[in-house]
């Protein structure tokens, strides 16, 4: 009589209410659905935001072509190799981006994010051309810098080319503009030392960051020309783009390039004096070596003083080929 | 038993590339620890990024080998006659292989940004996690499940004369498909990106892959026991009925933080939280249907590793997908190693463990070996379970850890600080894992060699001895129902206890003061302890099993019932 396991009349009956309770809950499902993506939910959407000339939709398709959620996650999902990007350019910003996003093994130094800023797109985006007015707007960067600027990092290198990373970048600002209901959770633990401290038991800042690159151009002038360019080129983050032997990283590598002969985008070919490299230095677009895109490297002309440049190319006198 | 239809022999095809395939992800899945540890492993060559990506592609076609086999084994039988068109099922089969191959080769790519873009879709592959692959191999996919729902229904009877075993894999099959397509477009925007990958995802694991595991656990307990198919049938109609129940809406537990509205994480809490119901029922089903009668276990691995499915279903899906499942618990659980500990519980406890109890139950049938030397299976099924345990463990509490030190201090890279407050569990992955793999490869080994290797001696017994040595002890008396409850109920204990303390990051003392005191406590004693009883409670019902009387001597023991008595 009662509605037992199987075969009871009771069974047919309940199945069919179970088959109605399962329409009833598709049909809350799909309402939702729309009103997840309605206008009204003021979302932001990727075709709205750009950086410079490039788009964030574009920015996306780079983002999958190269797998970053392979190691890294977007909005949480993805891989939990390196940290959640969804909010990279909300604490970082274009220039720490763009400084770091060429070659991702090295961190960038102060100096290289402000090479950055003389780039007019990183001008109009991040609203100034003066680095300390950007570390103030985008503490991530400073915090970066001052704790990691220098080191290697845990990223490999990937051949992303100028405008692919113009491209990422106006995507990271996209995801960084997105709503995603309050995720990841806002950092309530105050103190940056106190935070360190509860993490390993001591301070560790001064132990993990190597010395921020400090200016050195108080440098005294019986210092080694060799020794203070080799300082300089790490400071100001070039070797994070060049190689010190002939490999080609994102830039030409260094090693026996002095007086050897360059071959130019032009068809052109020069010698590698101390005139042709000076001027690589201050104004790398006025001649591109072949096989390179224009406006990859920052100009340093306003960046590094004579004296500097000229250690510099001393210091590259002395790389050989390997 | 004896194979009665000869497309049956298909399946074992199936079943020798599931294991190769399983073996090489394995492998993927050591690497990738490794790289955890130290990122500057095989850095340039072979990126944690596209290892990861073969570790993902290879781990679903292994499984999706393992319900093929399974199901074209069992398909004759329901059907009561041969699996049509076997040609085309042949052509699945390369067709699989050409799919690996091919993926080994395009998923490399993304070390050099090609996704193939041509017509707005990325052809080669599209870098989207479990969707690594690209259109090409999409449709090829496509095409494959096409087929496998073609065979199958051309193969059942007339739709009127299904029972709820035909249904579960009929639907099952159909959906299999159907719910693919949502991963076939590029999608524009993120958060809608996101919300069709998991229609392929959440409806694969928790909405089709539930269904053919209830379906084809129902149906090798009937080969196995005898038990009546009508009371199989109720339990696999109201369980698919349950899994589509809760989770049709509890995909929105997905849909917290993708950048969709607020109100998700009301109804994905709610419903999601009813998602174990159906693995509960599942849970004691198998109890009381491995009880209906006292014959012994003929064939003990088979068995071993259904019930290692079906408790790790409770566990690693039901318990650990629970404990996050609550936008208060996922809000920290979400994007950190809490997730893999789940993930890998609950996708290779339920559904791998499956496919290779399917392939324990038919080899032996199929290589005419019903009296095979059981130890080496018994042995594998030891190892893996122990391997996948430590190996949730290790996500688990370094998942903690990392959510304390990322999200709640906030410190940010993963060379600094959290990887170096991680350390300890980071190590203790590879060294999980390569118990895991070592399982792995003495279960390949046991069923690629089956039959093939010196037969077990006439009279011998092919338990081992230990079959018998602990026939009288109290650990290995009959299992009751009340106790089964008891186990069940030390899991459910621990289950909250994580729960607790992945809610406990919200309290003020943790979130504001940065103690991480309780938390730690939860976590510590809720992960270890779940795990624990898991591996004391399978030890238990298995030392049951065996210790019925051992009499392995009739042939009669593996008959098949018939589908629709
Ligand atoms: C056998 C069934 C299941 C399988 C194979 C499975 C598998 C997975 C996998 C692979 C992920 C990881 C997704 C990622 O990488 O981001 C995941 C996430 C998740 N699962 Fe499950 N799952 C199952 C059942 C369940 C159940 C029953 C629940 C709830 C009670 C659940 C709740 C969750 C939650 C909350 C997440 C995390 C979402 C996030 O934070 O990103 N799962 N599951
Ligand atoms: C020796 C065995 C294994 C090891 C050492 C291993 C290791 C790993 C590692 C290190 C990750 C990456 C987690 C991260 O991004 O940080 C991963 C991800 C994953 N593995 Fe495994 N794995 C193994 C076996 C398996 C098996 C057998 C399966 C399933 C059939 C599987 C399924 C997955 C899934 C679904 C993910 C993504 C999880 C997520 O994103 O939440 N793994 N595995
Ligand atoms: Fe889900």
């Amino acid at each position: 009589m009662s509605c037992g396991t199987g075969g009871s009349s009771c069974e047919t009956p309940r199945r069919r209410g179970a088959f109605v309770v399962l329409a009833i809950l598709a049909l809350i499902f799909v309402v939702l659905s729309i009103f997840s993506f309605l206008k009204s939910r003021n979302q932001v959407t990727p075709d709205t935001v750009s950086f410079g000339p490039y788009q964030a939709a574009d920015g996306k398709r780079v983002f999958q072509a190269y797998n970053c959620m392979g190691c890294h996650t977007m909005v949480g999902n993805g891989a939990y190799l390196g940290p959640d990007l969804t909010q990279e350019y909300k604490h970082a910003g274009p220039a720490w981006l763009a400084a770091f996003l060429p070659s991702a093994g090295g961190w960038p130094t102060t100096a290289a994010v402000r090479a950055q800023l003389l780039d007019p797109n990183q001008q109009a985006d991040g609203g100034t051309d003066s680095i300390e007015a950007y570390l103030k707007k985008f503490p991530g960067a400073a915090e970066r810098i001052e704790r990691r600027g220098g080191g290697t990092t845990m990223m490999p290198n990937l051949p992303l080319t100028k405008d692919e990373i113009g491209q990422l970048i106006a995507y990271l600002k996209y995801t960084s503009a997105m709503n995603t209901e309050g995720w990841p959770p806002k950092v309530e633990v105050q103190g940056f030392d106190r935070r360190v401290q509860l993490a390993h038991g001591v301070i560790a800042t001064a132990e993990a960051a190597p010395a921020p690159a400090a200016p050195t151009a108080a440098a005294p002038a019986t210092v080694d020309p060799v020794a203070h360019g080799a300082q300089l080129v790490k400071d100001n983050g070039c070797v994070a783009c060049h190689a010190t032997d002939d490999k080609k990283l994102v830039g030409p590598g260094w090693g026996g390039l002095y007086n050897s002969t360059v071959k130019l985008s032009d068809g052109s070919t020069v010698i590698a004096d101390d005139a042709y490299l000076r001027e690589s230095i201050r104004q790398p677009n006025a001649k591109i070596v072949a096989g390179y895109p224009t406006g990859v490297m920052p100009a340093y002309e306003t960046l590094l003083k004579d004296d500097e440049v000229n250690a510099i190319v001393a210091y590259l006198h002395s790389l050989e080929k390997q | 038993m004896q194979i009665e239809f000869q497309t049956q022999r298909l399946s074992m095809r199936f079943f020798m590339l599931m294991l190769v395939l399983f073996v090489l992800q394995v492998g993927y899945g050591l690497l990738l620890s490794l790289q955890q540890t130290d990122p500057t492993v095989l850095a340039g060559v072979m990126n944690f990024n596209v290892a990861r990506a073969e570790h993902l592609n290879l781990g679903i076609l292994w499984i999706l080998c393992g319900f093929i086999g399974a199901i074209l084994f069992v398909g004759p039988l329901l059907a009561k006659r041969e699996m049509v068109a076997p040609w085309l099922i042949k052509l699945l089969f390369y067709a699989v292989i050409v799919i690996a191959v091919w993926n080994f080769f395009t998923l490399r790519l993304a070390q050099f940004g090609i996704a193939g873009w041509w017509q707005g879709q990325p052809w080669l592959q599209q870098g989207l996690e479990y969707l690594e692959a690209g259109r090409i191999a999409g449709v090829l996919v496509l095409i494959g499940f096409a087929i496998l729902a073609y065979v199958v229904l051309r193969t059942f009877p007339p739709v009127r004369q299904w029972n709820e075993i035909h249904w579960g894999l009929g639907l099952g099959v159909s959906a299999l498909m159907a719910v693919w397509v949502f991963g076939l477009f590029y999608v524009a925007r993120l958060d809608l990106q996101e919300y069709f990958r998991w229609f392929v995802v959440h409806y694969w694991v928790e909405g089709v892959w539930e269904v053919i595991h209830i379906t084809l656990v129902g149906f090798l307990l009937v080969l196995m026991f005898k038990v009546d198919v009508k009371s199989v049938g109720f339990a696999v109609f109201w369980g698919v009925m349950l899994v589509w129940l809760s989770g049709l809406i509890g995909n929105a537990h997905h849909y917290f933080w993708i950048g969709t509205p607020e109100f998700w994480q009301f109804w994905g809490s709610l419903f999601s939280a009813l998602e174990p119901l159906p693995l509960v029922f599942c849970f004691w089903h198998i109890y009381l249907d491995a009880h209906v009668n006292k014959r012994p276990l003929e064939n003990a691995p088979a068995f071993y590793f259904i019930l290692g499915s079906v408790v790790l279903e409770q566990i690693g899906a039901g318990i650990l997908g629970f404990t996050m499942t609550f936008a208060l618990t996922n809000v920290w659980s979400h994007g950190t190693w809490v997730t893999p500990g789940h993930a890998h519980l609950a996708l290779f406890g339920t559904f791998g463990m499956l496919g290779i109890a399917a392939a324990y139950y038919a080899v032996p049938l199929l290589r005419k070996v019903p009296n095979y030397d059981q130890r080496l299976g018994k042995l594998g099924f030891w190892l893996v379970l122990t391997g996948v345990l430590g190996m949730a463990f290790s996500f688990a509490i370094g998942g903690t850890v990392q959510i304390y030190v990322y999200r709640i201090l906030g410190l940010d890279w993963f060379g600094g600080d959290v990887a170096r407050a991680m350390g300890v569990f980071k190590l203790m992955l590879p060294l999980f894992g390569t118990v895991f793999a070592v399982g792995a490869g003495v279960l390949a080994y046991d069923l690629l060699t089956l039959g093939r290797r010196v037969a077990v001696p006439a009279g011998t017994d092919a338990h081992g001895e230990a079959a018998t040595a602990h026939a009288t002890t109290r650990w290995s008396r009959p299992l009751s129902g009340f106790e089964a409850g008891i186990w069940l109920m030390l899991m459910w204990i621990f289950g909250t206890i994580i729960t607790l303390g992945l809610l406990s990051f919200n309290l003020p003392r943790v979130r504001v003061e940065g103690d991480p005191t309780l938390p730690y406590l939860l976590a510590g004693v809720g992960y270890p302890g779940l795990l624990l009883v898991t591996l004391l409670f399978v030890w238990r019902f298995l030392a049951s099993m065996e210790a019925r009387a051992n009499a392995v001597a009739a042939p009669s023991l593996l008959r098949v019932l018939p589908a629709q008595a």
